[in-house]
């Protein structure tokens, strides 16, 4: 686990824990081998004049490998910046990789992207792209025309996405008079029209409120993932969204893939254990003492309830060694009213991931 | 075919919610047919001898010279105008994300526009006959014919400036270009036979596809001409056709490649 920071960004990612689907000889949805891509540096008058021959490019992916089961719901988590949505546009053919291969349901996406696009259906873009002044049923029948639906199967099929997004009852309303949260469903509603069997979704709760996003979510597994059978990949900074909803994740971090494997697998092999106290006595020297002898991580004193503070601290060696520290801190006196282990947010596993990263980089 | 039209019906659909811009659309014909009216009243003395071959009827000569031109101006408008629109609001990236094939979109963002100019063009042409103009009906499906091909001879000007604007956020001045050596060399106004025309500008004049397709649209309107008498100048449309339509595809899918490779469909 350690040695995460020093390996380089595939084999990382691979060491850390099974690349593959979840079950190992399912079929794949998506499998990306080696994808690069990087985007021309804006340059400002005075830097083109200096050095009118240079063509500096950024890269946004960095030999990116991973393989999406068909049926999964596959997290792609990351700070901004990291290559998510670019990672999505190639998916839906709309951006060309430099170097590379990835296949959606088996067929290329530069070779064969009108075939990945009769498989896929993307929510990459935002409400605007919506025709606004149509009304929700005329914007879906229309995408339903354009991905080749005929005659009667079009008025079933919108009435039905309708139904499963939540909005039968405004389905004659123009979308212009529609909230963030109903153009938002209708953004789904239209990526499912044609009933595609990979959906790709870019932070798709980033406009709803919170309680629109939990049972925008609650949707997306039953539904989406659990009848439909969708396989879906889903970029987001929501780690409660992954945790609820995916199976799998991977992190990416300035284009490079940090980390895949089960939202389990990924706390146990990179999130050191985290304890909880309840004392009334946060600056007891034992547990000092504790510090300074290399026994737990740093303290950090949380909150004080009624004369009682959290004290959190990292500490490895599993219950055996926690019930030690226990132990310890009884006989020097430290009076403790619970001992508790906290589970690592997601959020802080990814800032370690990164950080670490980092960390190897710079030492590399 | 029918994705374009799925796409006209949508287009339909969100222009007639715009009620006051239809109906002030319409209103502006009237406004610009009377003006022509009167002052090619007033220059008929002076127009008639130049204009002998097409009709000898400077009004007439002027209706149709500008029905051509707003049809110019529709077609070299109207593809990088959407494009850009679609990028803008980001419909560019979800209809290409669709199954339907990149000539079908593009048929399909524009074909309103040139429904609604053939409409606006209908009413002009009516309107302008109210006020006198003599129109051969029996050559009318040959002037349609005419007018196919004078659209088809400026779309690949609009592929350039629509590949432009996917790659560059810029049409290049190009819809400006051609409207303006359209109106003056391509004779609308005047014809490009009229003594006062220099020899020079009667050169330039032949580069101009609106050139031999007015003539021509002129001929079969309003003399009656057989397709046949005009021919030379069908065939002259259909070089430039032939010729400036490879240029502008592959402009458009160089293009629409590079937009792809350097991630812009969307960024305006």
């Amino acid at each position: 686990m350690s040695g995460l920071a020093a390996r380089d960004d595939a084999s990382a990612a691979h060491a850390l824990s099974d690349p593959s689907p979840a079950g190992g000889a399912a079929r794949h949805a998506v499998v990306l081998d080696g994808i690069s891509k990087s985007f021309p540096v804006r340059r400002t008058w005075g830097e083109m004049a200096r050095q009118p021959t240079l063509r500096p490019r950024a890269p946004v992916l960095q030999n990116v490998s991973l393989a999406v089961a068909e049926g999964e719901f596959f997290g792609l988590l990351g700070p901004n910046g990291a290559g998510k949505t670019t990672l999505f546009k190639m998916l839906a053919t709309l951006v060309l990789p430099d170097s590379g291969t990835a296949t959606v349901g088996g067929y290329d996406v530069v070779g064969e992207a009108s075939k990945v696009r009769s498989v896929l259906a993307p929510v990459i873009a935002d409400e605007r792209s919506l025709y606004w002044r149509l009304t929700a049923s005329q914007n879906l029948e229309l995408f339903a025309k354009l991905q080749g639906m005929r005659g009667a199967a079009i008025g079933k099929r919108v009435t039905e996405v309708l139904a499963i997004v939540g909005l039968s009852d405004t389905k004659e309303k123009i979308v212009a008079a529609f909230s963030s949260g109903m153009k938002q469903r209708l953004l789904i509603a239209r990526a499912l029209v044609a009933q595609p069997r990979v959906l790709l979704l870019d932070e798709p709760t980033r406009s709803l409120d919170p309680i629109s996003a939990r049972g925008f979510r609650t949707f997306l597994r039953d539904e989406i993932s659990g009848r439909q059978g969708c396989t879906v990949l889903l970029a987001t900074h929501s780690a409660d969204e992954v945790l609820e909803l995916c199976t799998r994740v991977a992190v990416l971090d300035h284009g490079r893939l940090l980390a895949t494997g089960t939202t389990t697998s990924l706390a146990r092999d990179l999130g050191e254990e985290r304890y909880a106290l309840y004392t009334r006595d946060a600056n007891h020297p034992a547990l000092a003492a504790l510090v300074q002898r290399g026994i737990v991580g740093a303290l950090a004193v949380r909150g004080d309830e009624d004369g009682w503070s959290r004290v959190e601290m990292e500490l490895a060696g599993g219950m055996e060694r926690a019930s030690q520290v226990v132990a310890m801190l009884g006989e020097q006196g430290v009076v403790i009213a619970r001992f508790e282990r906290v589970p690592l947010p997601l959020a802080d596993l990814i800032d370690r991931i990164v950080r670490r990263s980092a960390e190897g980089s710079s030492n590399a | 075919m029918r994705e374009a039209l799925a796409l006209i019906q949508a287009s339909w659909r969100t222009q007639r919610s715009y009620r006051v811009s239809i109906i002030l659309s319409i209103l502006s014909l009237g406004v610009t047919v009377l003006p022509v009216y009167f002052i090619s009243k007033a220059l008929q003395p002076y127009a008639a001898a130049s204009i002998a071959n097409q009709g000898g009827n400077y009004f007439g000569f002027l209706v149709i010279g500008f029905i051509a031109l707003i049809f110019v101006s529709t077609t070299v408008s109207s593809i990088p105008d959407a494009v850009g629109a679609g990028i803008g609001n980001g419909t560019l990236e979800a209809l290409l994300s669709t199954r339907a094939s990149i000539p079908s979109l593009l048929a399909g963002m524009v074909g309103y526009s040139f429904l609604w100019t053939a409409v606006k063009a209908v009413l002009f042409l009516a309107l302008a006959m109210v006020l006198g103009l003599h129109l051969s009906l029996a050559a009318s499906l040959s002037g349609i014919f005419i007018l196919v091909l004078i659209v088809l001879a400026h779309i690949p000007f609009a592929l350039i400036a629509a590949s432009l604007v996917l790659a560059f956020r810029t049409t290049g001045q190009i819809p400006s270009i051609v409207m303006i050596a359209s109106g003056l060399l391509g004779g609308v106004y005047w014809s490009m036979q009229a003594k006062i025309i220099p020899p020079w500008v009667h050169a330039i004049g032949d580069y101009v596809p609106l050139a031999p397709g007015l003539r021509a649209l002129r001929q079969t309107l309003l003399t009656g001409a057989p397709l046949s008498s005009v021919m030379p100048d069908v065939l002259l449309l259909i070089g430039f056709i032939v010729m400036l339509n490879a240029i502008g595809l592959i402009a458009f899918v160089e293009a629409l490649r590079y937009a792809r490779r350097t991630g812009t469909l969307a960024q305006y």
